[in-house]
């Protein structure tokens, strides 16, 4: 039996390797990308039909963004004037990007079960259904989008999972990388060579460093 | 009139100038290593010489963005709404947690969905800055501000700064359509300007107004 990393694509083939999948330790991870043991899945099973009954619940109005989302629409456009060189708007964007961080609102008791069941909402509700009126319509920029950002969200969800269960200990002797490009999390002393989700090279990835020592 | 430019990525430059050799107007050779947008005269010389792919040739007028479903965007924007929501959680966590593997933790996933939300909104009719979108919601905001001290100015600065990919048919009627009768070739002028057949260079009463 072969099982596939639904992060990066690893195969971990039992007939070439010495323990079976179902004994590897649950503290096992994918060599390549590092996503925990259950993100593998048994190669060839067929994907489970979306229920599309769970999608017509979905409220479609075009709701105007809150404030939050609209600090990510306007370093968006930083970003895009950064990369046409054009540094006078990049700065302008960023200033309305700051601004609306700056007036978004204080998430009534934070904590990590709360940024876990957002996290999960994505990828049991919202991905499924984005990708679905996309495919619909052959918007395939949406679909990509859905690809990379359940992949990564996956990845959040796992890390965060972790972070509850055992605490911090396996990330303290070591560093956390964010590919610039994607979003990936990636926990290790060196990033990876290429990221994989969005397959650009090791430098497009930054280090999370800790809090600067008083 | 120049319809394109030439761009340097720093960080694929190796420093090999050659661009400084076959730049016909030094464009290329600049205190910052960022090409002289005024000087360049978009001829690509710079980018065929380039022996790192450092320099590529972009065009001033960006063509308007594909257009997107209205079933596509209620679903995205309310995705987007979601993820703004476990920054704002993330973030928080970040600034309240009291050992250091919460802390990078925490920070890693609030720029993690940042990015994943930036994605998700360039997608969602925000690709190009100088998109007709983009310009609406620059004008949206500066006619009725979102919240109290938002910063006018910046927005009005970019609707000055940024030209408009998506005019209306308001601003782009203003051209003249001329056949040439000497060699056929059909033409537009921009209004009040005296056309010239820019094949033949026939004018005057040589030319038919097709509208």
């Amino acid at each position: 039996m072969r099982y596939v990393c639904s992060i990066c694509g690893y195969v971990y083939d039992e007939a070439k390797e010495k323990t079976p999948f179902s004994q590897l330790p649950e503290s096992w991870t994918c060599p390549l990308c590092g996503a925990p043991k259950a993100l593998f899945v048994p190669e060839k099973k067929a994907e489970p039909q979306r229920a599309s009954a769970a999608l017509v619940h979905m409220d479609e109005d075009m709701t105007k963004l809150s404030a939050g989302a609209l600090a990510a629409l306007c370093s968006n456009l930083a970003r895009g004037c950064e990369k046409q060189y054009k540094d006078e708007e990049r700065v302008l964007f960023q200033e309305l990007s700051d601004y609306f961080l700056s007036v978004t609102p204080e998430v009534p008791g934070a904590d990590l079960d709360q940024l876990l069941s957002l996290l999960k909402a994505d990828l049991e509700e919202r991905y499924p259904a984005v990708s679905e009126a996309a495919k619909a319509v052959g918007d395939r920029g949406t679909q990509r989008v859905c690809v990379w950002g359940e992949k990564v969200t996956r990845i959040l969800h796992s890390l965060a999972e972790r972070y509850q269960k055992e605490g911090g200990a396996f990330l303290e002797h070591t560093q956390i990388w964010v590919c610039s490009v994607c979003g990936f999390v990636f926990v290790g002393d060196a990033p990876p060579e290429i990221c994989p989700v969005c397959k650009v090279p090791a430098w497009k990835f930054d280090k999370v460093e800790g809090r600067a020592s008083a | 009139m120049k319809t394109q430019i030439a761009v340097r990525n720093l960080r694929l430059c190796t420093k090999d100038c050659l661009c400084l050799y076959v730049c016909p107007t030094g464009a290329t050779d600049t205190e910052n290593s960022i090409i002289d947008v005024d000087k360049c005269t978009g001829c690509g010389a710079c980018a065929n010489a380039c022996p790192s792919g450092a320099i590529s040739i972009v065009p001033i007028a960006y063509p308007p963005q594909q257009k997107k479903e209205e079933t596509v965007l209620g679903r995205s924007y309310r995705m987007a709404k979601n993820k703004a929501e476990q920054e704002a959680v993330a973030r928080q966590l970040a600034a309240s947690a009291g050992e250091d593997s919460l802390y990078r933790l925490m920070t890693a996933i609030a720029k993690s969905v940042r990015l994943v939300n930036e994605d998700l909104l360039r997608e969602s009719g925000y690709m190009l800055p100088q998109s007709g979108n983009t310009h609406a919601l620059l004008r949206d905001w500066v006619e009725n501000p979102p919240f109290p001290g938002f910063p006018i100015a910046a927005a009005q600065k970019l609707l000055e700064l940024l030209p408009n990919n998506d005019e209306d048919g308001e601003t782009k009627k203003a051209v003249k359509k001329y056949r040439c009768k000497i060699c056929g070739h059909v033409f537009e002028v921009a209004d009040g300007e005296t056309p010239v057949c820019p094949v033949c260079k026939a004018t005057g009463d040589n030319l038919e107004l097709l509208g």
